[in-house]
């Protein structure tokens, strides 16, 4: 036995460390969060979001009124405004629910945008050398951009699964290979012949998605409402839905209890790049009839954007869509009327997701004082 | 005689529960003061308090004799109170002397490491220490990492040193040895706090117990002037005792496993030719130190983690080895996995969904198109009643929320929903404590009434004993030797730890 010097673990006790009684803040973890304290405490986020939002655009020279009026007054006051939020909202709500279906496996599909650029590029194959007859050729179009983009991401997922490669890094990086594929096919053998401008041919007009009859809404608001009404049955309702929960809680859990954890990521990454090549198609056939080389800009962040503000929910999915759909016009209406950079719109969106992502942690943690003990 | 800490009206709740409701506790230098209780019982809030990890929301805490405020674990450590914690905070890609450095700061890097690394030669000379200083701590085995965080907590100066159920995680030959560093440490002046739930290290190693109950202190005892069952009367507020039941009939073969070897992730070989069967009506229980295999062989069987080779045949069918979990699990293999955080539930999922994925994965609950919400709330409210899961809000509650033991009441009442032929339980009362353990055991042994074979994997040799109609003992990756009940103790222990 050694001695107690030698040991260190006895001696002289030190001078303890003496505080003033103050208190200090608590945090817990919440065992239940109601429905109503997650609705308010998000909304809270958003309307700190606006809030900053708002300081922002005034001390970029927008008068608080002229905030109100691009925002609330003109958007929803004229069925044309209404109309071109709709408009911008279903090519984002298709991005976003693409984003859905893979975050809800853990697949992080960062390559939105080389899907809807193969998707387009499919669509468009079908278009320009006529294929089938006159009256399929769209729905012909729709599948053919369903599969040119789960072809491209075919590679990406495979490289997960079989030797497990990092899929942001290869749908990343696979986006820059469709974007260069596609200013090949803009610049040479598909460059418009009447204008000899880099983008393809217009296409007939049974080849663009007709209107359904009110303001310039095309069908693609519909196409993307069902689709969303599809997934969510998929991810919330269906036996496919239940699985993928496992997946994404405990892939180690969901493999031992015997989940198909390999068929489950694989199929959704298909389905999640086949919606992006939807996507494509939305836009090419619904927006601007005919395939430019920059219909797809943006719409990666957008997807990602929307996916997470609807916590990977396909309904309310919806309502964030639209919800950006409201920033972009206003946006554009402030860039265009108030000499706002364009970057400001995308720094608007960037504050609303961080404050809402911030929001997460009041939903979660409770925060109270207490005094000081001792 | 001042008490070196003492803990007076200690108040602590989280989110509305009280897990601490004014308690009482005092240790003094040269004891070692066990905490006993069940899970839940408030053990570990308590010493998080006095660690400085917790703030309590009323209370008053004192070392010698003067009123202290911890705020942090650094206000402890200035007023010398260091503890084990029973998941280690160390950083597992750095060594012993890294680790120390991080929680105790010194002038410069390499003078600093110089300074630990000589304190550290003299603890581990006056306690018998035998420390590896220059691995990486996360590849030293798990009684090697916990001399480091005691070593951790003597160098920072401490005299009061809790450990948070030390023995849970160690062989009983590992367990013996601490509990007799332990001894030293109390020996040569220092306070002691020994957080546990296993009475007989409380009435071997003890000094004086402190029995907690739902948030509060029952008693303050000499443990050698209280009898056992007086002692888990305060525990449990009942009395928990089980005794052996040997299996009535044995019946043909369900699985069994041939000269099955098998790798770790890291290519180590820790499976070297496994070979066993397990008989109907029959439990057959695997004994061993850990890190001989087991949890290879575990997840072998599952069927997560494929074999390199060797065979498997389960419930008649020959060689299953090539079948995923859902095939296995389709013949009549359930499983019960040790850590069941990690295989057996999706804590962010409900307690419905955690325990109708079985069923859902066989078929039961509505059709593809349409999983059944209603039905499995409905057969989850049953199971809940009849595995007697507590802490059952509702079926859509998170499974997280619930404590180990009724976290494994939940697993059971899963893997056993689908009448399994085979059951595999890995360390199934791993962390819980009495009564929970005594509703677990009955678990297995009614399975093995009803006709399944019952593999019970456990680093417990109680647990084994108790259980077990045949063990075999696992060594270096195989079944070195074969014991039929009733078991000699001496023969399989020397098993365990022969090295031929």
């Amino acid at each position: 036995m050694a001695s107690r010097a030698d040991t260190g673990v006895s001696g002289p006790p030190p001078a303890p460390r003496q505080r003033g009684g103050f208190g200090r803040f608590n945090l817990e973890i919440r065992q239940h969060v109601s429905l109503l304290r997650q609705t308010v405490v998000l909304l809270a986020g958003l309307v700190i979001g606006l809030a900053a939002t708002a300081i922002v655009l005034i001390a970029a020279g927008v008068g608080l009124g002229a905030i109100y009026d691009e925002f609330v007054v003109s958007i929803f006051s004229s069925s044309m405004s209404v109309s071109a939020v709709l408009v911008q909202a279903a090519p984002l709500l298709v991005v976003g629910l693409s984003a859905v279906v893979a975050f809800r496996v853990r697949f992080w599909n960062i390559g939105i945008e080389g899907q809807m650029i193969f998707g387009s590029i499919f669509a468009t194959f079908i278009a320009i050398h006529d294929v089938g007859p006159e009256s399929v050729r769209l729905p012909l179009m729709f599948v053919a951009a369903a599969i040119g983009g789960m072809l491209w991401i075919v590679v990406p997922a495979l490289l997960k699964l079989r030797l497990g490669i990092n899929e942001i890094i290869s749908t990343l990086l696979l986006n820059y290979v469709a974007f260069n594929f596609l200013l090949y096919l803009l610049y040479g053998p598909w460059k418009d012949p009447k204008s000899a401008f880099p983008h393809s041919e217009q296409y007939e007009a049974f080849e663009r998605l007709p209107l359904v009859g009110w303001e310039n809404i095309t069908w693609a608001l519909p196409i993307a409402l069902i689709l969303a009404v599809a997934i969510w049955w998929l991810l919330n309702v269906s036996r496919f839905g239940f699985y993928a929960r496992f997946v994404d809680a405990n892939p180690k859990m969901a493999a031992a209890v015997g989940v198909p954890i390999v068929m489950l990521t694989l199929s959704s990454a298909l389905l999640s790049g086949a919606i992006s090549g939807v996507g494509g198609f939305v836009v090419s056939a619904g927006i601007e009839g005919r395939m430019t080389q920059s219909f797809f800009l943006g719409y990666t962040f957008s997807g990602i954007l929307i996916a997470f503000l609807a916590r990977s929910n396909a309904l309310i999915a919806i309502l964030v869509a639209v919800f950006v759909g409201v920033l972009f016009v206003a946006g554009q209406s402030l860039q265009v009327f108030y000499q706002i950079p364009g970057s400001m719109v995308q720094l608007i969106q960037a504050i609303i997701v961080i404050s809402v992502a911030a929001s997460e942690f009041f939903v979660r943690h409770r925060v109270h004082w207490v005094r000081g003990a001792g | 005689m001042t008490p070196a800490l003492e803990l007076s009206g200690i108040t602590k709740s989280f989110d509305g529960f009280m897990a601490l409701s004014a308690v009482d506790f005092a240790v003094s230098y040269g004891e070692v003061h066990a905490l006993l209780g069940e899970n839940g019982a408030g053990k570990s809030s308590l010493m998080n308090v006095a660690a400085g990890l917790y703030a309590p929301d009323e209370g008053h805490i004192r070392i010698d004799g003067r009123p202290v405020a911890i705020r942090g674990p650094l206000d402890a450590k200035a007023n010398s109170v260091g503890m084990v914690h029973q998941h280690f905070k160390l950083v597992r890609p750095f060594n012993a002397l890294e680790n120390i450095l991080l929680s105790d700061p010194r002038g410069s890097y390499a003078g600093g490491l110089r300074e630990i690394a000589s304190e550290v030669a003299r603890h581990c000379e006056a306690l018998g220490f035998e420390v590896d200083v220059d691995k990486p701590v996360g590849t030293l085995s798990i009684a090697e990492q916990q001399r480091i965080e005691i070593l951790k907590a003597l160098v920072g100066g401490a005299r009061i040193l809790i450990l948070d159920e030390p023995t849970a995680v160690l062989s009983d030959q590992e367990s013996d040895r601490l509990l007799k560093t332990i001894r030293s440490i109390a020996a040569q002046g220092a306070a002691v706090v020994l957080v546990t739930h296993k009475l007989g290290e409380v009435i071997a190693h003890a000094d004086r117990v402190t029995v907690m109950r739902g948030g509060k202190t029952v008693a303050t005892a000499d443990p050698r002037a209280v009898s056992v069952p007086d002692l888990t009367q305060m525990i449990v507020g009942s009395n928990v005792h089980e005794v052996p039941s040997p299996s009535q009939k044995i019946g043909e073969q369900l699985l069994t496993v041939t000269d099955l070897r098998g790798a770790r992730a890291d290519g180590h070989v820790a499976l070297t030719g496994t070979t066993f069967t397990v008989r109907a009506g029959e439990i057959y229980g695997i004994a061993g130190v850990g890190g001989n295999g087991q949890s290879e062989l575990a997840e072998i069987l599952m069927g997560v983690r494929k074999p390199l080779s060797g065979r498997i045949d389960l419930a008649g069918v020959d060689d299953v080895s090539g079948e995923g979990p859902q095939e296995r699990r389709a013949r009549g293999l359930a499983f019960i996995p040790a850590d069941r955080h990690t295989w057996g539930l999706a804590g962010a999922l409900s307690i419905a969904d955690n325990f109708a994925v079985a069923g859902v994965l066989s078929g039961k609950y509505g059709t593809p198109i349409r999983v059944d919400g209603a039905a499995i709330r409905a057969a989850t409210r049953k199971a809940v009643e009849a595995f007697d899961v507590q802490g059952v809000r509702s079926p859509g509650q998170k499974a997280a929320l619930l404590s180990g033991g009724n976290a494994q009441k939940l697993v059971i009442a899963r893997e056993f929903s689908g009448s399994p032929r085979v059951v595999l339980a890995h360390s199934p009362s791993r962390g819980l404590d009495v009564r929970a353990s005594a509703a677990v055991h009955e678990r297995l042994r009614s399975a093995r009434d009803a006709g399944a074979g019952v593999l019970l994997i456990s680093e417990d040799l109680d647990e084994i004993l108790l259980l077990a109609d045949r063990v075999g003992v696992m060594n270096r990756g195989r079944i070195a030797a074969e014991f039929f009940s009733p078991v000699d103790r001496h023969a399989v222990g020397r098993a365990l730890v022969h090295h031929g």
